[in-house]
């Protein structure tokens, strides 16, 4: 019995990865698409489900838009879902500043494709229960979020 | 008798055993992967079941029937009243007019005609009153096609919340004919049929099983197709048809609803989409899911190619009925017609409003205990990567993917599949 174990470390129960590849507009948002189809099939709750397709589609874009490539991850455990996704690329140079709404360093031509309304971070962390980012000029980014199951169908 | 049973189911299609040979032709279209076949026959599977009709549209044998009103049924009624669908008016030729149509439809044993296209007028102000009253969650979704609201229910739950919660013109048309008619002609309204000319199955379950209040405002959905002939028989014979003057006020605006893009042409919200078919409608409910589309205001989505003149229970074809729709909404004009001020008097009395809320009715995970549901979906990946993957269907599943869902759910055996069983 799972529930009945001591300790807050308790074991992923179904691990999934996708790659990510930078400046592919034309397949940007699959992962979240399978991703969103994995957590119906194991009965995730269906607002739990669009948070995490909204902050795993705005990630996703992240890196679509500004990294060479990136990995992300999702882990569900038995109170909670992990995402988290791991880019090489040019990193942020200011964190708090691209915290705030409205800041992007998009490009013209991503703003004319309707990107970059310096909404993506945020709108990630709007929609986590936790958000650890950590990013390293000229080396990529790291993106942890965290959201909790009620537990429900325990 | 078979067929008033019927009435009461919550699906708008069967199988027609018989002529159902098992070909893949309805199990491949699904989009929600709802049928299999199995001894031969097609079986529907009405828990995923969206009543979209692409089975209906594909079927070479004729062998998946809708279960709509027929023309026999109506007798139940004391007093009869057609709604049809602007849709209706686009099926017989370029010079028929909606007047004419509606004085054939008096002909065949209708006690009243009722012309929708100026609710349809009415309900577009009463959105724009919501949405001005209403600034989120955005994008509002439309209503009108009770397929969307089923697949929303079904694939997208969470945009439940997204679905404007307006009755669609022809309930609304009901609604105000019911009460008008009963007065006008002094008669229990219980003794009033409305029947809506329908261009698709789908308006018959809205009706049997309405997802927004507990009873509908109609009493059946005959569909074009058994109408048609009865009509162009008329129109042909009938060459100097006194024009009865059933109703001269026919909305330009409302018209214009048979046809994608209708709802919101006319909108003061521009920054709203359209969109018709069924792959394109799952794909931007896709988009919406992901919050991509914050930015738009209001969702028109029509699961029929063009929208309700591309109805499966239609006859003229889509593109000239297209023709014939633009022709009229040209001849009656962009002029409004109604009083918006009584419209937005009617909607700040819940006149339009939804009873309830619509619900979300998602398909059931791998299992109920989600431990289980995470074994199985790791069992469904394995099974995945051992089928072929070429997607025959000779299994009865639609495809390699769906074939291994089933085997987890325990509807299936891996041997199904004939790869498997050589090996």
């Amino acid at each position: 019995m799972d529930s009945l174990r001591t300790g807050t470390k308790s074991e992923s129960l179904l691990k999934q990865e996708f790659n990510i590849t930078g400046g592919d507009f034309v397949n940007a948002g699959e992962s979240s698409i399978k991703i969103r189809n994995t957590l119906r099939d194991i009965g995730i709750d269906s607002d739990i489900i669009r948070r995490i397709a909204i902050a795993a589609y705005e990630a996703e874009m992240n890196v679509v838009m500004y990294a060479e490539r990136g990995i992300m991850r999702i882990d569900v455990y038995r109170d909670k879902i992990l995402l988290a996704i791991d880019d090489k690329g040019p990193g942020i140079q200011d964190l708090d500043l691209a915290m705030q709404p409205g800041y992007s360093t998009a490009t013209e031509e991503m703003r004319e494709m309707g990107f970059g309304a310096g909404m993506g971070l945020p709108n990630i962390k709007k929609n986590a229960d936790t958000f650890k980012i950590t990013s390293e000029v000229g080396k990529g980014t790291k993106l942890e979020i965290r959201i909790l199951l009620d537990g429900k169908n325990d | 008798m078979e067929r008033m049973t019927e009435r009461t189911f919550t699906h708008s299609v069967k199988v027609d055993i018989p002529k159902c040979i098992g070909c893949v032709a309805c199990m491949k279209a699904c989009p929600t992967k709802a049928i299999r076949i199995r001894e031969k026959k097609a079986f529907i599977n009405y828990d995923r079941c969206i009543d979209c009709g692409e089975c209906l549209r594909v079927c070479p044998h004729n062998a998946i029937v809708p279960l709509t009103t027929l023309f026999s049924d109506l007798d139940q009624f004391k007093f009869k009243i057609a709604l049809p669908s602007p849709v209706f008016y686009t099926q017989f030729g370029p010079d028929v007019m909606p007047n004419e149509v509606l004085a054939i439809l008096k002909e065949l044993g209708f006690d009243h005609v009722y012309d929708e296209a100026l609710v349809c007028e009415m309900i577009s102000v009463a959105t724009e009153e919501y949405l001005d009253e209403n600034k989120s969650p955005r994008p509002m979704i439309s209503p009108i096609c009770p397929v969307v609201v089923r697949l929303i229910q079904r694939l997208f739950p969470s945009l439940c919340k997204n679905i404007l919660p307006l009755e669609p013109p022809r309930e609304i048309a009901a609604k105000n004919l019911r009460a008008e008619v009963a007065k006008q002609y002094k008669i229990k309204s219980e003794d009033i049929g409305i029947i809506h000319i329908t261009p698709c199955s789908a308006k018959m379950v809205s009706i049997n099983h309405p997802e927004s209040m507990a009873k509908s405002h109609l009493d059946g959905a005959i569909s074009i197709r058994e109408v048609y002939n009865k009509v162009m028989m008329k129109l042909k014979r009938n060459t100097h048809m006194l024009m009865m003057q059933t109703q001269t006020r026919i909305s330009g605006i409302g018209l214009g609803w048979s046809i994608e893009g209708g709802e919101i042409r006319g909108m003061k919200y521009t920054n709203s989409v359209s969109v018709s078919g069924l792959l394109d409608t799952i794909r931007i409910l896709e988009d919406v899911e992901s919050g991509r589309l914050k930015n738009i205001e209001y969702l028109e989505c029509l699961i029929c190619p063009d929208g309700c003149i591309g109805g499966p229970l239609t006859v003229e074809n889509r593109f000239v009925a297209k023709s014939n729709v633009l022709r009229l909404i040209r001849h009656f004009g962009g002029k409004k017609r109604v009083n918006s001020d009584l419209v937005k008097k009617l909607y700040r009395e819940n006149f339009f409003s939804f009873k309830r809320a619509v619900e979300p009715k998602s398909f059931p995970p791998l299992d109920r205990n989600r431990n289980v549901a995470i074994q199985k979906l790791k069992h469904k990946e394995d099974l995945i990567n051992e089928l072929p993957g070429i997607d025959c269907g000779v299994c009865g599943a639609p495809d390699c993917r769906t074939l291994a869902e089933d085997v987890v759910r325990g509807d299936a055996k891996l041997e199904d599949c004939i790869y498997k069983s050589k090996e």
